[in-house]
């Protein structure tokens, strides 16, 4: 019964009672969207690095990941790949010759990463195919290069032109080749359109006489989730000659900024609900206030302070989560009708090109939010009602009564 | 032995810092089953010796002793559940709670009490039938006329079987007709269920009707 009269308190006056629920609803709409948004950015950060370059896993010969020296190769590559498809939570798997080096063309040069790929293998580990904007992906596998947007500025290099390329060799002296320009990529982090170019990788391996050797075996297992387990039963497999790395020790400040951030979720919510609070007892003082006399008739008929507490934080903690139902409702539908589809932020791309965003910003929802709103916004609406709850109590039954 | 006894009852408010003496040494004893009305002038002291006894006010001075027992020195939490148990209430302005319908005011005593949802409406569904007023049941204090609010006010005041209504000034918002009826059905109860009725009211119709008169004057028991 006490929740029947809570309910039907909340309704005796519509408009301050809407005006509360307002707050609360665009609170936690906001509080939804900015979730989507920040938590969107973070992960397109990661995955954007994930898809370019450090996919799930990573082997390399130990010592590669801090000394990216030519020479690094992988010790055993039949057992990498060997123990790559033998996992069960693989999914593919690249072969890639990782080096610095120096590209000239005829009117410019500049450093640059160099990534010889297989140019079928890659296709299923990265994002390269579908970051070329000019020109095309690899055709032939012979001597052809893709470089970024910033870079073939740079050079001032076109389709169908030609660079060379300079690189330190496995035995030390310089080796160098010459490639034609045949695609010209875009990707969503500005470091690879700047730096970054890609070859076939037996080109690669001739350039510097590594011979099938190679530096990095990529691997993109069934679910990102799987990788840090899948690089441990590789690692284990593989042996001391090998690290065998998953994204999140490539990527630890990226992760750790993820992890941060939903740690910070719960801060972010409860300063929200700190701003609500305000709002939910001034409601409920006034509530109080007007219905001193009524207070007074509850308490003349034997109703206890304990009773008249619940009643009053039952009120209170309704309207708190009806709105945040509504809230998460409508920030639900907000984010599925419209936010999921993609925010074009192409007027800010160069900057969220340096932070690895790009410029379409796909928020995503998470649930932890959505579950966190659902307890926090509610239970915070219970905390507001306890000072007018306070005040109700302190009333004397015949001074409450007189009330007018 | 009495119900409700006083002793040396006195009651002293502060009006902006005046005190105004509300209520002086008021020695009263009432009996089980009685039909009482404090009658007297406006400003006599009778809603204030009504709320005294009826454990919503605290008296300056004095004892009141209910079935032999000290009530002025019990705590809030015993006094609230004092009044739950053996005391009902009727008000001048009915007082019934709006948001609720006139079944769910009488059975929210009940609910105070603890009784079963099932109990509850039986027993308020029987009490508003012998008030004559189940037609009433599921309407609201809005819809409903003041001799109606005061009959389930009343339904409230009677159904957790208390020992003693306090009614003050009952039919001050009624018609005579209407203020009648109200008092026939009061005594009624009194009459069937032997519960105890302390009236206070300058009313004549309810004066009329006491079976015992106490008056009062300037806050003292007027003895003339």
């Amino acid at each position: 019964m006490l929740i029947k009269i809570a309910w039907r308190n909340i309704w005796r006056n519509k408009r301050r009672s809407i005006i509360v629920l307002s707050s609360v609803i665009v609170g936690i709409v906001a509080a939804i969207c900015m979730d989507a948004l920040q938590n969107g950015m973070l992960y397109q950060m990661l995955f954007n690095q994930i898809n370019l370059s450090t996919s799930h896993i990573q082997i390399h010969k130990n010592g590669f990941i801090d000394n990216k020296i030519v020479q690094n190769t992988i010790p055993d590559n039949n057992a990498a790949e060997q123990a790559a498809i033998e996992n069960e939570h693989v999914s593919f798997y690249s072969k890639r010759v990782i080096t610095f080096g120096l590209i000239s063309s005829a009117n410019n040069s500049s450093g640059i990463f160099l990534f010889g790929v297989d140019p079928e293998l890659e296709k299923n580990v990265s994002i390269i195919i579908s970051s070329v904007v000019k020109g095309k992906y690899f055709e032939t596998g012979i001597r052809e290069v893709l470089i970024g947007t910033t870079l073939s500025e740079k050079l001032q290099v076109d389709i169908g032109d030609k660079i060379v390329c300079m690189a330190n060799m496995k035995d030390g002296s310089i080796g160098s080749d010459v490639f034609r320009v045949i695609g010209i990529f875009r990707s969503p982090d500005s470091e690879y359109n700047k730096a970054y170019i890609y070859v076939p990788i037996t080109d690669a391996q001739n350039m510097l006489e590594l011979g099938a050797e190679y530096h990095e075996l990529a691997i993109i297992t069934k679910d990102y989730h799987f990788a840090p387990q899948a690089a441990d039963e590789i690692e284990s497999k593989l042996g001391e000659r090998f690290e065998v790395l998953s994204y999140d020790e490539v990527l630890p400040l990226l992760v750790m900024q993820l992890d941060m951030y939903k740690e910070m979720i719960y801060v972010i919510n409860f300063i929200i609900g700190l701003a609500l609070i305000f709002g939910i007892i001034n409601a409920m003082l006034m509530a109080v206030y007007e219905r001193t006399q009524e207070i007074g008739v509850l308490m003349a008929i034997g109703m206890k302070n304990g009773k008249i507490v619940n009643m009053i934080v039952l009120e209170a903690f309704l309207i708190g989560l009806l709105g945040t139902i509504i809230g998460v409702v409508l920030g639900w539908v907000l984010y599925k009708g419209v936010l999921i589809n993609g925010i074009d932020l192409s007027s800010f791309a160069e900057s969220l090109d340096s932070f690895g965003i790009g410029a379409i910003l796909y928020p995503k929802l998470s649930m932890e939010n959505l579950i966190s709103l659902l307890l926090t916004i509610p239970l915070i609406s219970i905390i507001g009602a306890f000072y007018p709850a306070y005040r109700a109590v302190k009333l004397q039954p015949v001074t409450a009564i007189r009330h007018v | 032995m009495d119900l409700i006894k006083t002793e040396n009852l006195d009651k002293t408010y502060s009006d902006n810092g005046v005190p105004v003496e509300a209520l002086k040494d008021i020695n009263l004893s009432f009996e089980r089953g009685e039909f009482t009305v404090i009658a007297g002038p406006s400003g006599s002291g009778k809603t204030t010796l009504l709320n005294v006894i009826g454990a919503l006010d605290k008296p300056t001075n004095g004892k009141i002793f209910l079935e032999g027992s000290d009530i002025t020195i019990k705590k809030r939490k015993e006094l609230s559940a004092l009044r739950l148990n053996k005391f009902g209430f009727v008000f001048q302005a009915y007082n019934l709670i709006p948001v609720l319908s006139a079944i769910e005011n009488i059975e929210f005593s009940m609910m105070l009490l603890g009784i079963p949802e099932s109990e509850r409406r039986s027993k308020a569904l029987s009490l508003l039938d012998e008030l004559e007023i189940k037609d009433l049941a599921y309407k609201r204090p809005n819809e409903m006329s003041g001799g109606q609010q005061q009959r389930v006010a009343v339904a409230r005041a009677i159904v957790n079987d208390p020992e003693i209504v306090f009614a003050d000034e009952p039919t001050a918002n009624l018609d005579s007709v209407t203020g009648g009826k109200l008092l026939d059905l009061m005594e009624k109860m009194n009459r069937d269920k032997n519960i105890t009725f302390i009236f206070s009211s300058h009313d004549n119709q309810v004066i009329e009707r006491a079976k015992r008169l106490i008056l009062l004057r300037d806050g003292k028991l007027d003895l003339k």
